[in-house]
């Protein structure tokens, strides 16, 4: 609107300038603008020619009227004033066809400058658009030649020829039907193939390189051996000459053991005798070496010899021991016993070996004064074990084997006869001696083929090998068996030792269940933050609570929830996978039995328990 | 856990328990719906919730707008994958995948909260939980009300893989769209690949070839299409022609022989075992004392980037070679190309976001100790719901409005 209204009010602007007159004229602007609206229309309707001879008729007639009124006015006559009157009325007609005309003209103009300026514009538009576009064309002119001009990697590398490429390169590779049309394909094609070849003449390298260093490695021996043969040849020589000259069938080990055992006493022979049989029938695990001086177990044997020779020098002794013992009684008493406590030189080791390659090593000693057999263990194991302090003593040698039998606990003598022995020396009991001497356990004896009869004091005791042997098996089964189940003990003390449980019990316990936080101090820490089985793990005690309520009104709740806990922790251990890298078997061998190890994204570990098949599968 | 949740409990320790279970949560998957507006999270204990993403992130989100719609049993064990198609909403776990129809969902969340506020909700099904939002007093009452109702939802359909029988049903880890042919591969416990044709919910044919249980699959527009990672630590690629370069294996094969028809539009069909990489026998990412398992893929074009017991590794596939291994010591489980970005996630509380170059760009924290999966809400219909949100080992699924921090968390 306002630019309508002013578009319309500049003509009049141009008008009132042109005819200043005009202004005087007292006309209404409504009456004004719709004068111009016609106006406006109107120039285009009116044919400017048209108008043009209006104009010159319009001024031709002026002009006569102007002329007509010199011409009355100059004659002055009376009737003049009307004529002239009239005159100028016809004159002032004819001004207003020339101010109409003049405003037409004004419109014609403004219109044409407008178009102009239109036309220009539109000129204008175009001219950048084709300035754009000549830019974008240099710009792309410029991209493509950057791209022509683009160096590849590839194209310093020296690719096989076209031809050798397809009679070579496999099908799978040169795809000949794709390739030969597109050399860009085929460019990658070409590519792949070296980067194939390269691929295995790199192996080719390394296979000649590894195989380089063995031929040298071997050479490096064959060198070493070459070179040491011919001082040992010389050894050999020279050590050959005696046995030339005693022309003896050579020793081999067995028989130089048997030879020692001839030297052992009654009760270690029928112990090396069963056990060595047993051995070899039943138990290839088992094996039996004699420990100790031969020369004096011999020297035993030759007690005529030795006596004589103690004797005579005894008495030259006894006056120097007795100036030097005489001073205390205890130090003889104290000779006296050590006398009695006397062990045979010789002992018997037996090495009991289980599946799990841990090694029981018992040592069998023979007391000769008191007539008895004790035995020392110790146990090795595979792996290093770690001993925590709960576990301290299950594999210690003092108790690993007590009671193995029903009652025996090895600190008592089972011979009755010695007690009368210690009698005379002062010995209460040989519960403080069996430390350092062994424990005087009853299978032992029975071992020996020793067989002492309750209560019965002073019976001579000969040794028995249908005694020993009836006993053996059974004895290493139950020694083995313990072996067992002590390092077995001793790995739920180790892992239950690494487990830090955090427990929080609501006072409404036990309907409202306690809550386990678990810390596993094992390969690092592991908390529900790091590790997803510990958080399974908390999660199978706390929400899973129910099944460990128990029978009614559930007060084993707590007490369900540790055991529950003991036996996820065992699956948690048992199943961690092994790190192939590291050396040495694992360091929780996997007993229990699951379906599989892991489940699911989490890798959850089977936690659940089937009761009647004994399995362990995933919630 | 699902047994339990089963048993009657008498009343007062329904709460205990409730509390203990979301304690021990863990959030295995997620889903947005075709809408753009909801999201679907499956947890441990076979509960699927719906969210309504459009509310949360409305300027008047009150704190109960961030708790599910509704939640409903969807299956007896872990809800391990879903994904949604244009109208369906796919869950599977326990050897099973069902089918929900979105828009049942939806209508039947409003009818129920429906009831439990009066009549106001009736006229506008869909009306998202700001809208009635108003009203002071929504109560987990409600929730629960809902809840219960849902138990008895129904699912559209179910299907479970022909699996050579064993002790235990093998579990469901991955599923994965194949649009242009209307399939559905499931893959997971029984070291196969199945292909169900979604028209007629046939099993079409099985894949084998993997040693040990999958774990994720991945999709490329190119040939080889289907991508495996499993347990076995070997990532293996399925398609039908040979590739150049690849180390072909022979060992995988269809289960049925029927090669013989190779049209276009099946083209999976004829598909076999292409190309086998074996992530952790390169030493570049191998990390033996983490195992060799494979946990999380991703694909773009010729590039694709791996994770789990070896060390997140982007690789070049055409020559089968690991071209950056990416600095982080945690064993990823999610990992997703965005724009010039890959985001992982894992153990430990953040999303990371690197560079192809292997630069860590940011580490954003969230809420949970451990993330297990990533969703990137982009479907066009809901621009104004444009966000990542992160799940894990929590009862929480983080929402983060863009990828600098955590906004809120939406919570079980």
């Amino acid at each position: 609107m306002s630019s309508e209204s002013s578009k319309k009010r500049k003509p009049k602007v141009i008008r009132s300038d042109g005819a200043p007159a005009e202004g005087k004229r007292t006309r209404s602007d409504t009456e004004q603008e719709g004068k111009y609206y016609s106006e406006e229309a109107e120039v285009d309707l009116r044919d400017p020619g048209r108008d043009y001879e209006l104009y010159k008729y319009t001024c031709q007639e002026l002009q006569r009227l102007m002329a007509e009124i010199q011409d009355l006015k100059s004659r002055g006559g009376k009737d003049a004033a009307v004529e002239i009157e009239d005159r100028r009325i016809q004159s002032c007609v004819h001004f207003m066809t020339l101010k109409k005309l003049n405003r037409l003209a004004h419109i014609r103009l403004k219109k044409g400058r407008d178009q102009t300026h239109e036309a220009k514009q539109k000129v204008d538009a175009y001219h950048l658009q084709l300035q754009n576009l000549l830019y974008e064309v240099m710009h792309l002119q410029k991209e493509i030649t950057k791209c022509l001009e683009f160096k590849s990697k590839h194209e310093e590398i020296d690719l096989v020829s076209l031809e050798e490429f397809y009679k070579e390169a496999p099908p799978d590779i040169s795809k000949a039907e794709v390739t030969m049309g597109d050399p860009h394909q085929q460019t990658l094609a070409r590519l792949d193939w070296e980067l194939e070849q390269r691929k295995r003449l790199a192996e080719k390298y390394r296979e000649c390189l590894s195989n380089k260093e063995k031929i040298l490695k071997e050479i490096e021996v064959k060198k070493e051996y070459l070179s040491s043969l011919q001082p040992r040849l010389n050894s050999i020589m020279q050590a050959s000459l005696p046995v030339q000259e005693y022309l003896f069938m050579p020793f081999d080990q067995a028989h130089k053991q048997y030879e020692t055992a001839r030297h052992l006493p009654p009760p270690l022979y029928v112990l090396f005798v069963q056990a060595t049989a047993y051995g070899q029938a039943c138990d290839k695990m088992l094996s039996v070496a004699i420990e100790g001086s031969v020369d004096e177990a011999k020297a035993l044997f030759k007690p005529p010899e030795d006596s004589q020779d103690d004797e005579s020098d005894s008495d030259a002794e006894e006056e120097q021991t007795t100036k030097r013992r005489r001073p205390t009684l205890g130090v003889q008493l104290d000779d006296k016993r050590k006398e009695m406590l006397k062990r045979h030189p010789l002992s018997v080791l037996l090495d009991l070996k289980c599946k799990d390659d841990s090694v029981l090593h018992l040592t069998f000693y023979y007391l000769m004064n008191l007539n008895i057999m004790t035995v020392k263990a110790r146990v090795t194991t595979a792996t290093e074990l770690i001993t925590p302090i709960s576990a301290g003593d299950l594999l210690s040698p003092d108790s690993v084997l007590s009671c193995l039998y029903p009652g025996d606990h090895g600190k008592k003598t089972p011979n009755p006869a010695n007690q009368y022995q210690f009698d005379k020396v002062g010995i209460l009991t040989l519960r403080d001696y069996v430390l350092d001497l062994g424990h005087p356990y009853l299978w032992v004896q029975k071992l020996g083929g020793l067989h002492f009869p309750k209560e019965q004091p002073q019976h001579t005791v000969i040794t028995d090998h249908s005694l020993s042997a009836s006993h053996m098996e059974t004895t290493m089964k139950l020694l083995k068996t313990r072996v067992q189940s002590r390092l077995a003990l001793h790995k739920q003390f180790a892992s239950l030792a690494k487990l830090q449980a955090a427990v929080v019990l609501n006072p409404g316990y036990s309907s409202i269940p306690p809550i386990f936080q678990l810390c596993l101090n094992w390969k690092g820490e592991k908390t529900n933050n790091n590790d997803d089985n510990i958080r399974a793990m908390e999660s199978e005690v706390n929400v899973c609570y129910k099944e460990l309520c128990g029978p009614r009104p559930g007060h084993q709740l707590l007490t369900n929830q540790l055991q529950r806990l003991c036996v996820l922790l065992d699956v948690y251990l048992e199943t961690e996978s092994h790190d192939d890298s590291v050396e040495g078997p694992k360091e929780f061998p996997q007993e229990k039995m699951c379906l599989r190890l892991f489940r699911g994204p989490s890798r959850i570990k089977p936690f659940k328990y089937n009761h009647p098949q004994g399995f362990f599968s995933h919630r | 856990m699902e047994r339990a949740a089963q048993q009657a409990v008498p009343l007062g320790q329904m709460e205990v328990f409730q509390a203990l279970q979301r304690l021990h949560m863990t959030i295995f998957s997620q889903s947005v719906s075709p809408c753009g507006k909801f999201l679907a999270a499956g947890n441990n204990y076979g509960q699927i919730a719906i969210f309504s993403l459009s509310a949360a992130l409305s300027s008047e989100a009150k704190e109960e707008s961030k708790k599910p719609m509704v939640t409903f049993q969807a299956h007896d064990g872990p809800v391990y994958s879903m994904v949604s198609t244009d109208r369906h909403l796919l869950s599977a776990g326990d050897g099973e995948v069902k089918a929900w129809l979105w828009a049942e969902i939806l209508k039947k969340v409003s009818v129920e909260l429906g009831e439990g506020r009066g009549t106001q909700t009736q006229r506008e099904p869909l009306r998202p939980p700001s809208a009635w939002g108003h009203r002071e007093s929504y109560d987990s009452a409600i929730i629960q009300q809902a809840f219960l109702s849902m138990k008895g939802c129904k699912e559209l359909w179910r299907r479970q893989p022909p699996y050579r029988t064993s002790l235990e049903v093998p579990e469901i880890n991955a599923l994965l769209l194949v649009p242009k042919e209307n399939l559905l591969i499931l893959a997971g416990g029984d070291c196969q690949l199945h292909a169900m044709d979604l028209e007629t919910g046939t099993f079409m044919w099985a894949l084998r070839g993997h040693t040990d249980y999958i774990h994720c699959l991945a999709l490329r527009e190119r040939s080889p299409e289907v991508l495996s990672g499993g347990e076995d630590g070997a990532v293996r690629l399925w398609g039908k022609e040979c590739r150049i370069g690849g180390k072909t294996g022979g060992k995988g094969g269809w289960g049925e022989e029927d090669a013989s028809h190779g049209s276009s539009s099946a083209d999976l069909r004829t598909a076999k075992e292409v190309q086998t990489i074996e992530v952790y026998k390169h030493e570049e990412c191998s990390r033996p004392h983490n195992g060799r398992w494979i946990g999380c893929l991703a694909t773009d074009s010729d590039w694709m980037v791996c994770g789990g017991g070896p060390a997140l590794t982007l690789w070049h596939l055409r020559s089968s070679t690991p071209t950056t291994v990416f600095p982080m010591r945690a064993p990823q489980k999610h990992v997703t190309f965005y724009q010039d970005l890959i985001l992982s996630a894992g153990q430990g509380r953040c999303v990371n976001q690197w560079q192809l170059s292997g630069e860590l760009k940011a580490q954003v924290p969230g809420s949970s100790p451990g993330l297990l999966s990533l969703s990137l809400n982009q479907q066009p219909a809901a621009p104004e719901c444009k966000v990542l949100t992160a799940a894990g080992n929590s009862c929480r699924v983080d929402v983060f409005t863009n990828l600098g921090y955590r906004a809120f968390s939406l919570s079980f």
